[in-house]
Order: structure tokens, then C-alpha cells, then sequence
């Protein structure tokens, strides 16, 4: 038989070889994808309904009564508003007389609405004296009914939401006296126990100080390790060791680089709890690893003919790195800072380990208030019990997307800045 | 050690030994030495790791000379030629033994400022391998990186004479700006050179110039050697003989890391000493 023949005899099976891997790949990226949209699908399906916030219209009268002393600023700021709020709800609803009925009332409204009632009076005081229709505040377990969550077929004692208060809601209902609005307060609020104060911003802030430590710490670190082990170390036991030794700590689980932080920074150098600065320093610990390596990578990746043209013109061994191999290598090295930086991003565990996981109401404004972190608070979230919380944790986790995609474009951009052809 | 003109080299041994790669004294056929030598190397030993590259070579670089090194693949020379700017310094493995001395001034001393030496003898390299920059700042890097030029016309001038010498000038003036890398090969081999004579050095190695061009580029670039020839001492390493013979004044062969011979090169290329050269020449191997 000739060659061609037998060429042909085994074209066939090549070809169906080749159709083959090509289902497979086809298959393996459905499935990714498939997997990708559902994840998305559904975090965006139980978290869009947080950005709408229900609010109650109460027609609210305010006697100088309610007030001691001579209705300055200082005395309005004292006012008693729950009882404001108390009675005019009472007001609003007669039938609600026996105690239990109108402690029920009164949980229609969030314990927040007294807040933004104090702020409007004190910012007009000409509200005294005066009946005024306020849009309040309402309670998450009234939001989550607005919203379809609550199935009022569902046994009464199976839910917190009682009949006689779904029969309120229906009436206000009628009366255009109920309304969704756009929910600012998750994303100017701090945490809070009661999920229609609770915001995101808080762990935002948290997770910016936390980043920005960790970038600020692990890239120049990183790279100069790098650059050292790459460009200048002799070849040896020694930085045969420390090479092992990196490769081994990328792979370490982050918890231990939490313990370490805790031992290290909190436990000997006595630095506070809880705060984005030591936050940053661990995670920085963590992404070293990945950052030496792929800089080392993309050190290695530079051709060798740009280091020799730099030397053949005289210049240093340092200069020839930064003049000529470092711009080179930068794109590859902003790679390797992505994929650290996200890593750490999504990064819980280790926070944990050093208190980022306390409850902090308060936005933190430096790197060394306390704070908590995006993954974190994701944690706290789907860990409460309140059913408004379920939306609050997708929407954290799309804010978390968000502010991934954010920094990865940063990134993308400055490697776009640096890439050079030759 | 003071090398002064009343040195007088050695008496050659007019005993060829025939069999140069066995023998641990052979000794060099032909005049190593240059009465008026921009660079002298005496018993050179280069090793990488336990492989020994280069045996005991001692050649000298004349002033305003071209000089040849030829030989087959893996025989040294371009090994050679690293070492007389210290290129192989970058190479962890690498052992120099000897004496290379530029203007009497050992090369390897302590004393020998590695930046400054290869800014007195500069290279170019096998593939052309320009910056990822523009045309000018290729040329205007080494100006600006050792402070030749204080003023932006100072250094405009050093670029165009740079690029002139280079005979580019005419090709490239007009996109002094595009990126060095964007012109075709023997453009960039000449911007290499461009490149190495605007510091103004004594000495240019050239390690396989051509070996990456066509005839044509290749044709500009031995017209360029000769005209710069007048100004500097060249070293060039070289795979083709007809390169050799057409662009040298002094020829040297060198065979698995041992320098055979070297002479002027119209003698070693129509009469050659060593058998081993004439193997060569005539093309019975290599």
C-alpha cells in the first residue's frame, strides 16, 4: 500500500478525533457559562428588590408639648419622637387598643423613622405646633411583605408578620399611603441590626482602606522580590530554597496567614483590632506569593537581547532592569496584581481571624478606624436570621462584583498604558 | 603589569602542531600580537562550569584594524569576543582566567568600571535588537545615559551624526519618532550600530552581524564597516568567509575554543599555514 493510502485510511478517525475534543470543549464552556449566568442570575434576582426601600405616609402632629424647655435646637433635638410616632399611628389606626395590638402598630414603622423625624424638625422647627404627612421608615418585615416575599397563606403562627398587620398594610395599601422608593440608606448606612437601616457602605469603605493597604504593600514588594530573585540573586541553595518556599506559601490557606497576622501584628506588636491597616497587612502577606511569582514570570519573559543591548551600551545591571526589563515586564506583573488583588478582595477568613468581623455601625474614615470588610459582611448577612437580609446579601455580593470589575479595569487600563510591542 | 612598545612579542614558532586540539601547549600559528594594539589578550581561559570554551587564546585588536574571527559553529568565537567587554559577566557559569587589557588597563581589575568599559567598547549583537522605543531615543538612550550631551540640540546633533554614520539617516529622518522595531532588519541592525557609535567608543565587537540579513542589507552593513573602520577598531565575528575576506585586515580562526592562526587576512585566505585553517577555508568541514 502506498503512503497516501494509508494517510487516508487514518484521516477518518483524525477527523472524528478532532470533532471529538472540539464537543468537549464546546460542552466545558456551556457548562462554565451555564454555571456563571445561574450564580449571577440568581444573586441578581434576590438582590435588585434592595434598592427599592418601603416607606409609610403617617400624618404626624407635633405639639410644643412634646418638647422641655424653649424649642431651641437643643431642646428639639431632645424631643420625645417615638411618642410622636406612637400616637400618631394610633391616630391613624383607632382600632389598635389593646397593648399587644399596638405594640403590633407600632412595629409598622422602623425604630430609624424617629432619627429622620428629629433630623426634619430640627432642621424646621416651624414643623412644631403643626400636622404634617411624613413618609416614614417601614419595618423590613413590611418591606419583605411589599415585596411578595411574605406568602400570607402560610399559617399566621409560621410567620412574624400578623395578620392584622398584613390587614394595615393592605388598607394604607388602598389608601396610596405605602410606597417603594429608592432604598439611598443601604448605601449610605453603616451596618445595623435592623436590615432596613443596614448599608453596604461601611464594608465598602472597609474593603477600599483594606485594598489599598494590600496594593500599596504587596505590589512594590512584590516586584522588588522579584526583580531581586529573577535579575540579580545567584543561582543557589539558598534562593533555590526561598523559591520553593514561595511557591509553597501561594498555596497556603489563608486562615494560617489570618493566625499569623493575629500572632504577629495584633498579639506582639499589640496594633488595634478589627482595623482595615492590619486587614491590609495580612492580605498583602497572603497575595505576596502570587505577585513574586508571576512577576518573576514575566521577568523571565523578556527577551534576553534587551538586557544585552542595555549592557552593550553601558548601562548598569539596575538600570538595564528599570530603563528596558521592567516597563517590558509590567503588563505580566499588573496580570499577577489582579489576580492577587481579587483574591484578596474576596478574601474572609484571615479578616475574621483579626476581628474585621465585628459589628462596626460607624463608616471608618482611615485605614485605623474599625471596620469590617465586603466578604465579611456578606458572612454577617447571610448569617442573620431577618428575611430582609437575604436581598441585603445578594445586593452586598453584587456591590462586591462591582467593586472587583472596578479594580480589575483599573488594572487592565495602566497594563493597556504599559504594553509595548518589539 | 606595564605593556610598552619595547615589549618585544615573541619569536613564532615555526613548528606546527598537527594535532592543535590535543596538544594542552599549542601555540597560535601566526603574529597574535599588533605593534599598535587598541586591545591585547594573553592566555585567555574561559569556562563554563567544568566545560572549558575557550583555550588559552592570546590575540591582540589593532588600532583602526578590522579584525576577523572566523571558524566553525561552538569553536569559541563568540565566547571570545564577550570577554573583551565583559558581556559575559551576565552568565553565572562563566570563569575568565588571563590578562585582557584595554589601552595597557586590565579589563578585569577591580579598578575597571564595568559601565565605563562598555561604554569604550561597545557591541552589536547577532539579531538586530533595538529598544522598544523610538528610532531617536534608541540612539539618544547611551548619550543621555552617560550625560555626553547637556543640551536637547547638543543631542540632536549626536543622533543625527549617529544615524549618518550608520547610513540611515537618509531613511529615517523623517520618523525619528516611530518605534525602532518597526523597521525592516537590516534598518535595525544599522540602528544597533547607530546606537553603539553615538557614545563615541574605541572598540566595536560586532558577534555575527549579518547572520540575521539579506545580501543586500548585509552589503550596507560591510560598506559601513569599512567606513567606520577609519574611526574605530572593529571586531567582528563572522560565519561567512567571503565576509571575512572582503571587510578584514587580520583574520583569525579559531577551532573547538583554541585559536589556530591568525594573519593578515589575504595571506590566511590564499595561504594558509595550518591545516586545519585551510580545511576550513576551502570548505572541507565547517
Amino acid at each position: 500500500m502506498n503512503p497516501a493510502a494509508l494517510i487516508q485510511r487514518g484521516l477518518a478517525r483524525r477527523y472524528r478525533a478532532e470533532k471529538r475534543f472540539k464537543a468537549y470543549g464546546l460542552t466545558a464552556i456551556v457548562c462554565g457559562v451555564g454555571f456563571l449566568v445561574f450564580l449571577l442570575g440568581t444573586t441578581f434576582l434576590n438582590g435588585y428588590t434592595a434598592l427599592l426601600q418601603t416607606y409609610i405616609a403617617v400624618d404626624i402632629s407635633i405639639f410644643d408639648s412634646d418638647f422641655d424647655g424653649d424649642l431651641g435646637p437643643e431642646s428639639l433635638s431632645k424631643g420625645d419622637y417615638p411618642g410622636i410616632i406612637k400616637r400618631s399611628l394610633r391616630e391613624a389606626f383607632p382600632e389598635a387598643t389593646k397593648r399587644r395590638e399596638k405594640n403590633e402598630l407600632y412595629r409598622l414603622v422602623s425604630s430609624g423613622a424617629q432619627y429622620e423625624l428629629l433630623e426634619k424638625v430640627v432642621e424646621n422647627p416651624d414643623l412644631v405646633g403643626k400636622t404634617t404627612t411624613f413618609w416614614l421608615l417601614a419595618d423590613d418585615e413590611v418591606d419583605v411583605y411589599m415585596k411578595g416575599r411574605i406568602d400570607p397563606a402560610v399559617p399566621e403562627k409560621n410567620r412574624r408578620l400578623k395578620d392584622r398587620s398584613i390587614a394595615w398594610i393592605e388598607q394604607l395599601r388602598n389608601q396610596d399611603r405605602i410606597k417603594r422608593s429608592f432604598n439611598i440608606l443601604f448605601f449610605t448606612n453603616g451596618d445595623s441590626r435592623e436590615p432596613e437601616q443596614a448599608g453596604i457602605i461601611g464594608a465598602v469603605m472597609g474593603s477600599v482602606f483594606t485594598i489599598l493597604v494590600t496594593m500599596l504593600l504587596a505590589f512594590p514588594i512584590g516586584v522588588a522580590a522579584a526583580i531581586y530573585l529573577q535579575e540579580f540573586a545567584r543561582k543557589n541553595r539558598f534562593t533555590d530554597l526561598i523559591e520553593v518556599n514561595i511557591n509553597n506559601l501561594a498555596a497556603v490557606p489563608s486562615i494560617i496567614f489570618g493566625l499569623l497576622g493575629l500572632a504577629i501584628f495584633l498579639n506582639f506588636f499589640h496594633m488595634p483590632r478589627s482595623i482595615p491597616l492590619v486587614g491590609g497587612m495580612v492580605l498583602a502577606l497572603m497575595t505576596l506569593p502570587t505577585i513574586i511569582i508571576s512577576s518573576r514570570a514575566a521577568l523571565g519573559a523578556v527577551p534576553p537581547s534587551i538586557r544585552e543591548a542595555a549592557l552593550g551600551v553601558g548601562a548598569s545591571p539596575v538600570q538595564t532592569v528599570l530603563h528596558h526589563v521592567l516597563p517590558l515586564a509590567m503588563p505580566g506583573m499588573l496580570t499577577g496584581t489582579i489576580i492577587g488583588l481579587a483574591q484578596a478582595l474576596g478574601e474572609t477568613a484571615p479578616l475574621l481571624v483579626i476581628g474585621m468581623v465585628a459589628f462596626i455601625v460607624d463608616i471608618p474614615g482611615s485605614p485605623m478606624d474599625p471596620g469590617t470588610a465586603l466578604p465579611v459582611q456578606i458572612y454577617l448577612w447571610a448569617d442573620s436570621p431577618e428575611r430582609a437580609f437575604v436581598e441585603r446579601t445578594s445586593a452586598a455580593i453584587m456591590v462586591l462584583l462591582l467593586f472587583l470589575v472596578a479594580i480589575n479595569g483599573l488594572i487592565v487600563l495602566l497594563r493597556k498604558k504599559f504594553e509595548r510591542h518589539w | 603589569m606595564n605593556q610598552t612598545a619595547s615589549d618585544i612579542p615573541e619569536p613564532i614558532e615555526r613548528n606546527i602542531s598537527e594535532d592543535p586540539l590535543n596538544d594542552p601547549n599549542y601555540k597560535t600559528v601566526g603574529e597574535v600580537t599588533s605593534p599598535n594594539a587598541a586591545m591585547t589578550t594573553k592566555n585567555v581561559n574561559v569556562h563554563y562550569g567544568n566545560k572549558q570554551a575557550i583555550f588559552n587564546v592570546s590575540l591582540d585588536v589593532g588600532k583602526n584594524e578590522v579584525l576577523a574571527m572566523i571558524g566553525p559553529s561552538g569553536c569559541g568565537k563568540s565566547t571570545f569576543i564577550r570577554c573583551l567587554n565583559r558581556m559575559n559577566d551576565t552568565i553565572d557559569a562563566c570563569r575568565i582566567e588571563g590578562d585582557i587589557r584595554l589601552e595597557g588597563e586590565d579589563i578585569y581589575s577591580r579598578n575597571m568600571d564595568v559601565v565605563l568599559l562598555r561604554a569604550r567598547v561597545g557591541m552589536v549583537f547577532q539579531k538586530p535588537n533595538p529598544f522598544p522605543k523610538s528610532v531617536y531615543d534608541n540612539v539618544a538612550y547611551g548619550v543621555n545615559l552617560h550625560g555626553l550631551s547637556s543640551t536637547k540640540s547638543g543631542l540632536d546633533d549626536i543622533v543625527e551624526d549617529a544615524l549618518k554614520r550608520a547610513g540611515l539617516w537618509d531613511e529615517v529622518s523623517d520618523r525619528l519618532d516611530q518605534p525602532g522595531t518597526g523597521l525592516s532588519g537590516g534598518q535595525q541592525q544599522r540602528l544597533c550600530i547607530a546606537r553603539a557609535i553615538a557614545i563615541s567608543p574605541e572598540i566595536i565587537l560586532m558577534d555575527e552581524p549579518c547572520s540575521a540579513l539579506d545580501p543586500i542589507a548585509t552589503a550596507k552593513i560591510e560598506e559601513l564597516i569599512d567606513e567606520l573602520s577609519k574611526r574605530y577598531s572593529i571586531c567582528i565575528v563572522t560565519h561567512s568567509m567571503q565576509q571575512a575576506a572582503r571587510v578584514s585586515q587580520r583574520t583569525a580562526y579559531f577551532h573547538l575554543g583554541k585559536l589556530i592562526e591568525v594573519g593578515a587576512t589575504d595571506i590566511i585566505f590564499t595561504n594558509p599555514s595550518h591545516r586545519l585553517t585551510e580545511g576550513y577555508i576551502t570548505g572541507r568541514f565547517g
